[in-house]
């Protein structure tokens, strides 16, 4: 018997609990964001400050805000729903057409517990750069008012670093062809540490 | 092509179990890894070259998220030797071998596993886990080697 046999047999004892999944046709991804904790509370700082005596409206067993968020590197007024983790953000653009993101997710606490993310961390998700690959080819990065084009950046294993500036925060950006990005405001993340 | 969640599932959450588990070395953990991977794999609207692409995409998701796991969780369940000593095996050599592989440090089981359960070459390992190929062959050797002095006649020197 063979090393690789032998392996098999022993491993192939495991197998995955029974699980059934639906597909929810009206459900939209989430955002390709890693949201590292450290990164999540300290921007919540941030965001608090900004959205005071922002419109704020209770509705059926959620959350409903009158935001302002960065789209495209342009700053728009958007509604954002929240209920149980997840959320729906609304908003036009110039052209009055409307825009629809939904994501959600959960955390583990200090004692591995999951919950569902909160409204402060939500919020500090929408204000995380994001990568996106336009129709034309072009890979851009938007973060604030900022629109930069990355496309030629990436080197051979597929990786592309990006600094971030914005006043005195500066974020540090991973982008992997097309297999997710991570943003610390610490330290480049590693590309092992996400999909 | 772009199986359903379920279709997915069906065909290779079993994989995605061992790889986990071979992280992990917990069941409960493990079993939380194919949620998460599968729920990624639900909300992620990528399209796959072909089925080897979508394994290696979820065995890559699964061994991030349980690596994640390892070192972030508090965990309160079952040592994996008690963990093993509870599973079905075959036959004795089959709980001695995993016993010994999960003594193996964890990014020498990764590369074990990837090669000896799924029969990835060194090559696709090193692309899987986004390391060199140098790099995966050092780890395998040094496993190799471990699992020789662990098993003794029980692993062959038949690789090279």
């Amino acid at each position: 018997m063979t090393n690789h046999e032998r392996y098999q047999r022993a491993f192939s004892t495991l197998h995955a609990s029974e699980a059934h999944w639906t597909e929810e046709p009206n459900m939209k991804p989430a955002r390709k964001r890693y949201m590292p904790k450290a990164l999540a509370i300290c921007a919540v700082v941030a965001l608090v400050i900004a959205l005071a005596g922002i419109a704020y409206a209770s509705n059926v067993g959620g959350i409903q805000r009158t935001v302002q968020l960065w789209f495209h590197g342009d700053q728009t007024d958007a509604v954002l729903d929240i209920q149980d983790g997840s959320y729906t953000v609304s908003y036009k653009d110039e052209n009055g057409e409307t825009h629809q993101q939904s994501g959600g997710g959960v955390a583990f606490d200090m004692f591995g517990r999951e919950r569902p993310v909160t409204e402060e961390e939500i919020l500090a998700h929408l204000d995380m750069p994001e990568v996106e690959y336009e129709d034309d080819g072009r890979i851009m990065v938007y973060y604030h008012n900022q629109s930069i084009d990355i496309t030629d950046k990436f080197d051979d294993d597929g990786i592309c670093y990006v600094q971030l500036k914005d006043g005195e925060k500066t974020l540090y950006l991973t982008v992997k062809y097309q297999n997710g990005y991570s943003v610390s405001e610490t330290r480049f993340p590693s590309p092992w540490e996400f999909n | 092509m772009r199986l359903t969640t379920e279709e997915a599932y069906r065909a290779h959450a079993d994989a995605v179990f061992a790889a986990a588990f071979s992280v992990c070395r917990s069941r409960a953990d493990a079993d939380d890894v194919v949620q998460d991977t599968f729920l990624r794999y639900l909300t992620k609207p990528k399209e796959f070259e072909s089925a080897a692409h979508l394994k290696a995409w979820l065995l890559r998701v699964a061994i991030n998220r349980a690596t994640d796991l390892t070192r972030s969780r508090w965990r309160d369940h079952l040592s994996w030797e008690e963990e093993i000593a509870a599973l079905p095996f075959e036959a004795p050599e089959d709980q001695r071998l995993m016993d010994a592989v999960l003594q193996l440090k964890e990014q020498d089981r990764i590369v074990v596993h990837l090669y000896y359960f799924e029969g990835y070459s060194v090559k696709e390992i090193a692309q899987l886990i986004q390391r060199r190929e140098g790099t995966v062959k050092s780890r395998l050797s040094r496993a190799r080697a471990a699992l020789k002095t662990m098993l003794k006649e029980e692993w062959n020197d038949d690789e090279p």
